[in-house]
C-alpha cells in the first residue's frame, strides 16, 4: 500500500570524473525507466542555491542522494537543507566492488560503466518503491 | 579476554561456509559472541555494546573482504583476521565446489578455529630485551608542509620528515625503520583509490622493488620501494578502507619495513622542498 | 604552512551547472566536457560546481585569480551565483537557452537517449563557449603586454 507521494532522487552529477556521469545516469535510469511513478529527480545546484521550491520539495519527501565519491555532496547538501537522507549511495563504493572495470570518462560511459549505473538505479528504485510503501530500508 | 566474531558467511563459494563454520565452532567452544553480518549492516546499534566490550576476529571467505569492510565501515578495530581463501592456498588443497560442507572442509574449519583460539593465529606479542628496539615505532605525523598550487590543484608535500623516489613514494623513517605511502599528487592524479594490494610481510625488498599496487578507477600503479629492507607490517586499515589514501595520503601508510641499507638508500632520494620542485614540474608538463 | 610560489597559468575556468532535472543542465556539462576535452585541452580547466560549492579550496581559489565562464542551463544561473558567491567575479556568464535560442526541444537529459538534436545543441554551445575562452585569453594576454610596457 502507497503511503508516500514521492521519493527525491539526488545525484552529485560532478562534472570532473566518470564517477558524476554515473551518479547522473543512475538517477535518470529509477525516474525516468525503474520508478517513474515513485521518483523524481532534484537538481543538486538548484538546492545549494536555496531555491524556494526545491529546498520545499526536499523537506516534503525523502531523499535518495547517488554521490559520486566520499565527498559526498549530494548528501551533505540535502542534509544542510533539512532534507532527510533515507538512503545515500556512492558510486566510487560501487567501482571498488568491480575490480579491474573501465568505466568510462566524465563524457561518455563504456558499457560497464553502464553495468554499474544500472546496478545503482536498481538498488535505488527497490529502495525507492519501498519508501514510497512506507517500509524502512538501511 | 572476550571475543566477537565476524564472518563473511558469503552464499556464492564455499569458502563462504568454511567461514561460517568456523564462526560456530569458535562460539561453541569459546563463548564468543557470533556478530551476524546482515544485521550489522542493517541495524549496528545492535552490536555496538558488543563490539565496544570485545575483541574482534574477522574472518572473510575470499578476497572480496566483505566482513573486513564492514567491520571497517563501522569504526571498529579487529584484533585479528583470517582469510579461508589463504588458508586453503597454504593447505595445497582446493575445497568442494558445493555449499554444503564435506568432511575435508569441516576438519579445515575445526583446524582455523582451534588455531584461533589457541592463540596460534595471533601475532605473538613480542617481550623486548635489552638493548632491542621496540617492536613499533613512532612515527610522527607532518606537522608542516610545502603546498605547489597548479591550475585548480593544490598539492602538499611534507616540509620535513618524508624522502621521495622519482615515483612519487615516500618513505618515511624512525629509527631503522621506514613507512612507505604515496604522494598527495600522486593520489590526485590516480583518483579514487579502490584496491591496494600489499607487499606480503616478510618480504625482502630492494630499493625500487615492487612492494604492493593500487588500483583506482582511472589506472593501476605498482608501488616502488624508496628503500631496501624487510617487510615487518602491513596497514590493514588501509587494505580495507583503499579511499583513506585519497583522504590522507601522508598519514596512510602501506608498509613498514626493517631498513637494510639506508644510507645508500637515501643518496637516491629528495626531501619535501626538493620534491615539491619535482612536483611543480610535472605539473606544468602534463 | 610555507607555500611555493603561485603557479599562475593562464588558463580560463569554466564551471557548468550540470543541473539534472531539464535537458539544458545535460547540454551545459556535456558542452563543457567538449571544450575541456576537444577544442579547448591546453586553456581550460573545469570546475566541479559540487565541490566548489562544498568548500574545495583550490577549486575556489582558482576562481579569485583566474578569469571564469560560467555556464547555466536555466536562467536561475546557480553555476554564476555559486562563483560570485563563494569563489570570485565570473568574466562571462552564459546561459543555455539564451544560446540556443529555443526550448531545446527534442534534447534529452540522459545520454542514453542522445540524438542528432542533442548533438547539434552541444556543438552550438561548446563553440560559444571556446569564443569567449578565446577572446579572454587575449584580453589576458593585451593585460600582460600592457603591464611591461
Amino acid at each position: 500500500m502507497r503511503t508516500r507521494d514521492m521519493v527525491l532522487v539526488i545525484p552529485c552529477s560532478g562534472v570532473g570524473k566518470v564517477h558524476g556521469l554515473i551518479s547522473r545516469e543512475s538517477a535518470y535510469l529509477v525516474t525516468d525507466e525503474l520508478a517513474p511513478e515513485d521518483t523524481d529527480v532534484v537538481c543538486l545546484a538548484l538546492l545549494v542555491r536555496e531555491d524556494e521550491e526545491t529546498l520545499a520539495k526536499v523537506r516534503a519527501c525523502p531523499c535518495i542522494t547517488i554521490d559520486g565519491c566520499a565527498k559526498a555532496c549530494a548528501q551533505r547538501n540535502v542534509e544542510i537543507a533539512g532534507g532527510q537522507v533515507a538512503k545515500a549511495f556512492q558510486v566510487a563504493k560501487a567501482l571498488g566492488s568491480h575490480r579491474g572495470i573501465q568505466p568510462g570518462t566524465g563524457s561518455d560511459l563504456t558499457e560497464e560503466g553502464w553495468a554499474v549505473s544500472r546496478e545503482i538505479a536498481e538498488a535505488v528504485a527497490e529502495d525507492a518503491v519501498r519508501l514510497c510503501q512506507g517500509e524502512e530500508v538501511a | 579476554m572476550n571475543y566477537a566474531i565476524l564472518a563473511c558467511t558469503g552464499l556464492d563459494k564455499p569458502e563462504g561456509s568454511v567461514a561460517r563454520e568456523v564462526a560456530i565452532r569458535l562460539a561453541e567452544t569459546t563463548g564468543a559472541k557470533i556478530i551476524c553480518p546482515v544485521a550489522l549492516n542493517r541495524t549496528p546499534a545492535r552490536y555496538k555494546r558488543a563490539l565496544a566490550e570485545n575483541r574482534l576476529i574477522v574472518v572473510d571467505g575470499c578476497a572480496t573482504k566483505c566482513a573486513s569492510k564492514l567491520a571497517a565501515a563501522t569504526g571498529t578495530k579487529v584484533a585479528q583476521k583470517v582469510l579461508v581463501s589463504d588458508v586453503v592456498k597454504a593447505a595445497g588443497s582446493a575445497l568442494d565446489p558445493g555449499l554444503r560442507l564435506g568432511p575435508g572442509a569441516l576438519e579445515l574449519a575445526r583446524k582455523m578455529a582451534d588455531g584461533i583460539s589457541e592463540n596460534e593465529a595471533f601475532t605473538p606479542k613480542k617481550t623486548r630485551r635489552a638493548g632491542e628496539a621496540p617492536a613499533e615505532m613512532e612515527f610522527e605525523a607532518a606537522s608542516d608542509h610545502v603546498v605547489v598550487v597548479h591550475d585548480k590543484y593544490e598539492f602538499r608535500i611534507p616540509a620535513t620528515g618524508y624522502y621521495f623516489n622519482a615515483n612519487d613514494v615516500w618513505a618515511q623513517v624512525a629509527g631503522t625503520r621506514a613507512r612507505v605511502g604515496i604522494s598527495d599528487y600522486l593520489q590526485q592524479r590516480l583518483t579514487d583509490i579502490t584496491y591496494v594490494d600489499p607487499p606480503e610481510i616478510g618480504a625482502t625488498v630492494a630499493q625500487f622493488d615492487e612492494l604492493g599496487a593500487i588500483e583506482s578507477t582511472k589506472a593501476a600503479f605498482d608501488v616502488i620501494s624508496p628503500v631496501s629492507g624487510v617487510v615487518v607490517r602491513v596497514n590493514e586499515a588501509v587494505a580495507d578502507a583503499p579511499e583513506s589514501i585519497n583522504e590522507d595520503p601522508y598519514g596512510s601508510w602501506i608498509a613498514e619495513l626493517d631498513l637494510t641499507a639506508w644510507d645508500e638508500d637515501r643518496a637516491l632520494l629528495v626531501d619535501g622542498p626538493a620534491y615539491a620542485a619535482d612536483v611543480e614540474r610535472k605539473a606544468a608538463e602534463e | 604552512m610555507m607555500a611555493a610560489e603561485m603557479n599562475r597559468t593562464r588558463k580560463v575556468g569554466i564551471i557548468a551547472c550540470s543541473g539534472e532535472e531539464i535537458a539544458q543542465g545535460t547540454i551545459s556539462r556535456s558542452a563543457v566536457r567538449r571544450v575541456l576535452e576537444s577544442l579547448r585541452p591546453h586553456d581550460t580547466v573545469t570546475l566541479c560546481l559540487p565541490l566548489f560549492l562544498a568548500g574545495n579550496e583550490g577549486e575556489r581559489n582558482f576562481t579569485r585569480t583566474h578569469p571564469i565562464i560560467t555556464i547555466d542551463g536555466c536562467d536561475k544561473q546557480c553555476a554564476r551565483w555559486g562563483t560570485e558567491k563563494h569563489g570570485g567575479p565570473v568574466a562571462r556568464a552564459l546561459v543555455v537557452s539564451d544560446i540556443l535560442g529555443t526550448d531545446a526541444g527534442g534534447c534529452s537529459r540522459s545520454s542514453r537517449t542522445r540524438g542528432q538534436a542533442d548533438e547539434k545543441a552541444v556543438a552550438a554551445v561548446a563553440e560559444r563557449i571556446a569564443a569567449e575562452v578565446d577572446t579572454l585569453a587575449s584580453e589576458g594576454a593585451e593585460l600582460e603586454g600592457d603591464g611591461s610596457s
